[in-house]
């Protein structure tokens, strides 16, 4: 009982803390890639303190959805927060991870966000949203056949239970894993609207999705709905990180587990967050009626892992 | 007990009718409200009549009247039946209550009595039709609720189109009447026994499966025999569109269900077809919707994928039944079941709101509205929380049914055929498609018609609805967060044990993490300004700069071309020597009906063709007449003596 509150405290607030970091090291390592210095890897968390000081603007035209979509936003992201378990699992059974639910908690605050990018009547935030409405639905088959992937793989639908049977066992034991990682990664791209998919440097009406939804936005609503972005790519990150390596995380519910948990995600984190860097900087963006082929590959590679699975 | 209400009950509500008719020629607002309100009170005393039943292991034959031999009107009560019962009354209820105000709205005092009474029978005849206990009360049930919704589709009838919706309407009901009949008649043959829940024999099944597959399947809207019904919701009062989509098309799967449940040994091939046309249903249903500018017919279509996502359901449930999947098959019962109360409640409600809007904007073309947050408040909220809930969203009740879909799909890996398996996996990618295009289209819909500014001189001075038209969605809102955020306990209720989510955590979870928010961002105290739009420099934005939904649609109707079979067609301008254009040109886009071009009118022809063919002899000459007579005797009075 006392671990699940701590898991429903702890686990949200520690994806929270560490979000802004992966963000920065994303940006440094593109940073350094292009032969710049760039800024410290703590900058997004000055830039949140910047924001959450600023004044809010809100559109003549805008209506309740513009002020309550940061709200929202960053409710479902932290619902998803508690059903995937970053530094320590949850005792078996006390907590309903259920994988679907946790793709459709994405899918609810996009919902919002793309109707906040239509609520002040501007061309780009509509713009933004009508992309972003579009790549996500050629996604989400991607996504759910991943899923589909990796629960049978597994042979459960509970992302705790996910984890907890990686933990036990090793990548050699479901191989087919590696391939589910690769769809995983596309699909970590996808949502967290990175090249080539998207560009989050641009704020240029002809090549930007998310950056356009969130244009209206401002102070301490934009800070919330950039946290929650930051949510959500760590979220996937944990997700992909505690399948295919889940050292170090927790398995039961003790201080020097849960530190170490922390300890380690922090670093396998960064490292993630580096390879991401990498792969960004090496594409270009695609364009973006070339993007539903992109798509294809990903579902490709998840459809080949199921058919795997029900082969051998 | 329960059957002495539910008849009492049910009595009211034809008193509700009657009443309206009597007054036919002295049309009284009055009069209307008291009809209304019997209606209300009717289905209310309904509702209490079959939720006892919900929970109860009943079978129940309520016989009224012997016609001769096996015709009897003979009505049955059980588990299923209650429970398509309820829905019906459910969504009923709330469209009596909307019906108070939206009536007085319209048409001509005469025609708001036939609009009431035509309700009341409409209602009545789709409770008669899944409390039917044998086949014979099910076809005169059916036809009653397809001629009263034919007469209410019809009746706005100066406007052509409404006319065109309505034959349009009336000939697929026939022809779906005319396929359950033969379906019942070849059920009565082989078993001589027109009960309902006659298990059905294993011989010569397959011709009546399909039969009653074509039947149901025309009135639930099944691609590819779902033409009609874009054009009727559209035509119909939204009041009556929101109990045709709302109801009218679970009685069909109501039809499905049962025929299923009847089945000793359910064919592994009805599994595979349903599992199909489900899935061809529910991906083309949205992706026509997002095309669509009528608000009306948007949410017809959405309706075609909704009744896709039931058929899926029921399909996976003969795929797991027939290997022996003893929890998932039951777990994708309750997916299709649980939606089609759920679609019930969010699709009427949409309906409803949408009404509303058009009330409002005295428009169908969501291009025309814009705004209307801001002036129609009540009507916004209701319409969010449907879209929400159409789309899938959690914690609402379009999830809590979807998710039990996606977790029988998760469990098609057991199933040993390679072939179903591989077809199954392929069913639900398209079936995740089909969600998030959904909430694509829902964005789409509520944000271009309420959102930003009015895009009309009638969306800029519309007026939120009365009270009734109000109240009646914002009850089914109520109903679809309760459904969502209670399924966990209401499966438990009904004696279900299903490995799902519960919704309660998660919506706690949210409602904790906004009040901390609301809490934090009040202490942050940080200063609120309101100001213009940015529009790059320029002074102001205007309507006209805003995204239009054909822009918001543009992407995923580009990347879908191929299925809207877009054609895009140029013509030059050819110029002599001198530049002077000789002959002109114009560019077209447009998209082909596939079905109505490639499907309904060839059969259409084929069938005028041979009418052709046929009325050549009947060429009013008394002597051939007489010589047909005499073929025809001669030809009878042969085969008897063949036969006998």
């Amino acid at each position: 009982m006392v671990s699940m509150l701590v898991y429903y405290v702890l686990n949200p607030l520690f994806i929270l803390a560490v979000s802004p970091l992966f963000i920065g090291i994303i940006k440094k390592g593109k940073a350094m890639a292009q032969g710049r210095t760039g800024a410290p890897v703590w900058q997004p968390y000055l830039h949140l303190r910047k924001l959450f000081r600023k004044e809010i603007i809100y559109s003549n035209n805008a209506s309740f959805i513009m002020r309550l979509s940061p709200y929202l936003n960053m409710a479902f992201m932290i619902a998803a927060a508690t059903l995937v378990p970053v530094i320590f699992l949850p005792p078996e059974g006390s907590v309903a991870t259920n994988i679907i639910l946790f793709v459709y908690l994405m899918v609810s605050a996009r919902f919002f966000m793309a109707l906040a990018g239509l609520d002040a009547g501007s061309s780009f935030g509509g713009m933004g949203s009508s992309r972003e409405m579009s790549l996500s639905a050629i996604a989400e088959p991607v996504t759910i056949i991943t899923c589909a992937a990796v629960a049978f793989a597994l042979d459960t639908t509970g992302i705790a239970q996910m984890f907890a049977r990686t933990l036990a066992g090793s990548l050699l034991d479901f191989p087919t894993l590696l391939l589910a990682g690769v769809s995983l990664f596309i699909i970590l791209i996808i949502e967290t609207s990175r090249m080539p998919v998207d560009n989050p440097e641009t704020h240029l009406e002809l090549t930007m999705v998310h950056e356009a939804m969130v244009l209206e936005q401002s102070g301490p609503n934009l800070a919330l709905m950039e946290i929650s972005h930051g949510v959500k790519q760590t979220l996937l990150m944990a997700l992909l990180i505690n399948l295919l390596f889940p050292l170090g995380i927790a398995g039961d519910f003790d201080a020097a587990g849960i530190a170490l948990g922390a300890i380690s995600f922090i670093i396998k984190g960064s490292i993630l967050s580096v390879a991401i860097a990498i792969f960004e900087s090496s594409l270009a963006k695609i364009r973006f009626f070339r993007l539903p082929s992109f798509f294809m590959v990903a579902l490709f590679f998840s459809f080949i892992t199921i058919v795997f699975e029900l082969l051998f | 007990m329960n059957t002495t209400l539910l008849a009492i009950s049910l009595a009211i509500v034809a008193a509700a009718g009657i009443l309206a008719l009597l007054r036919l020629f002295q049309p009284h607002a009055a009069w209307r409200r008291l009809s209304l309100l019997l209606l209300l009170a009717g289905l209310l005393a309904v509702i209490a009549a079959v939720i006892p039943v919900l929970s109860q292991d009943l079978h129940q034959h309520i016989p009224l009247y012997r016609i001769s031999g096996p015709l009897v009107i003979d009505f049955y009560l059980d588990r299923l039946a209650a429970f398509f019962i309820l829905i019906i009354s459910v969504v009923s209820i709330c469209v009596a209550l909307y019906s108070l105000g939206y009536i007085e709205h319209h048409i001509e005092p005469k025609r708001r009595q036939w609009l009431l009474a035509l309700m009341a029978f409409f209602i009545l005849a789709m409770i008669a039709v899944v409390a039917s206990g044998n086949y014979f009360t099910l076809i005169i049930s059916w036809e009653i609720m397809s001629l009263s919704s034919f007469f209410l589709v019809i009746l706005e009838r100066e406007q052509a189109e409404n006319r065109k919706a309505g034959i349009y309407y009336l000939v697929m009901t026939q022809f779906s009447t005319l396929f359950l009949l033969f379906s019942c008649l070849t059920v009565y043959h082989s078993t001589g026994t027109m009960d309902i829940t006659t298990s059905l024999p294993a011989n010569a099944l397959s011709v009546t499966l399909l039969g009653f597959l074509v039947g149901f399947g025309t009135k639930a809207g099944l691609m590819p025999l779902h033409k009609w019904l874009p054009y009727a919701h559209s035509a119909a009062p939204s009041n009556v569109s929101a109990l045709m989509s709302g109801v009218m098309l679970k009685t069909a799967i109501y039809g499905i269900t049962r025929i299923m449940l009847n089945l000793a040994v359910i064919p592994l091939w009805w599994g595979i077809v349903l599992l199909a046309l489900g899935t061809a249903s529910a991906v083309l249903g949205v992706i026509y919707a997002l095309k669509e500018h009528d608000l009306k017919k948007l949410l017809a279509y959405h309706s075609i994928e909704n009744i896709g996502i039931i058929v899926i359901g029921l399909g996976l449930y003969t795929i797991f039944n027939r290997y022996g999947f003893e929890v998932l098959a039951v777990m994708s019962l309750a997916g299709a079941l649980f939606h089609s109360l759920n679609h019930a409640l969010f699709k009427s409600l949409l309906f409803m709101s949408a009404g509303n809007v058009i009330n409002a904007t005295r428009s169908r073309n969501i291009e025309h509205m814009g705004g209307l947050v801001k002036r129609m408040p009540v009507t916004a909220v209701t319409f969010l929380i449907g879209a929400a809930a159409i789309s899938a969203l959690p914690p609402l009740n379009g999830f809590a049914s979807e998710i039990l879909l996606f977790q029988s799909y998760l469990g098609a890996f057991q199933i040993p055929s390679l072939f179903v398996a591989v077809g199954v996996f392929a069913s639900l990618a398209a079936f995740a498609l089909m969600s998030a295009l959904a909430a694509a289209c829902f964005v789409k819909a509520f944000g271009i018609t309420f959102l930003a500014m009015p895009r009309s001189a009638e969306a800029a001075l519309a007026q939120e609805a009365g009270w009734s038209m109000t109240t009646a969605p914002a009850i089914l809102a109520v109903l679809c967060i309760a459904a969502g955020t209670g399924s966990a306990w209401f499966f438990k209720w009904m004696g279900m044990e299903l490995p799902v989510p519960d919704m309660l955590p998660v919506s706690f979870m949210i409602l904790t993490v906004i009040s901390i928010l609301a809490v934090f961002m009040r202490l942050l105290k940080a200063p609120v300004r309101k100001s213009e739009t940015w529009n790059c420099g320029f002074t102001t934005i205007t309507s006209r700069t805003e995204y239009t939904a054909s822009g918001f649609s543009e992407p995923i109707i580009t990347i879908f071309s191929p299925i809207f079979r877009t054609q895009k067609m140029l013509w030059r301008n050819f110029a002599d020597v001198t530049g002077a254009i000789i002959r002109g040109g114009r560019a077209e886009i447009k998209t082909l009906q596939f079905f109505e071009e490639r499907i309904y009118l060839p059969l259409a022809r084929l069938a005028l063709n041979i009418g052709r063919r046929i009325s050549a002899w009947q060429n009013g000459d008394l002597d051939n007449f007489v010589m047909y007579a005499f073929i025809a005797i001669a030809a009878s009075i042969l085969l008897a003596g063949w036969w006998l």
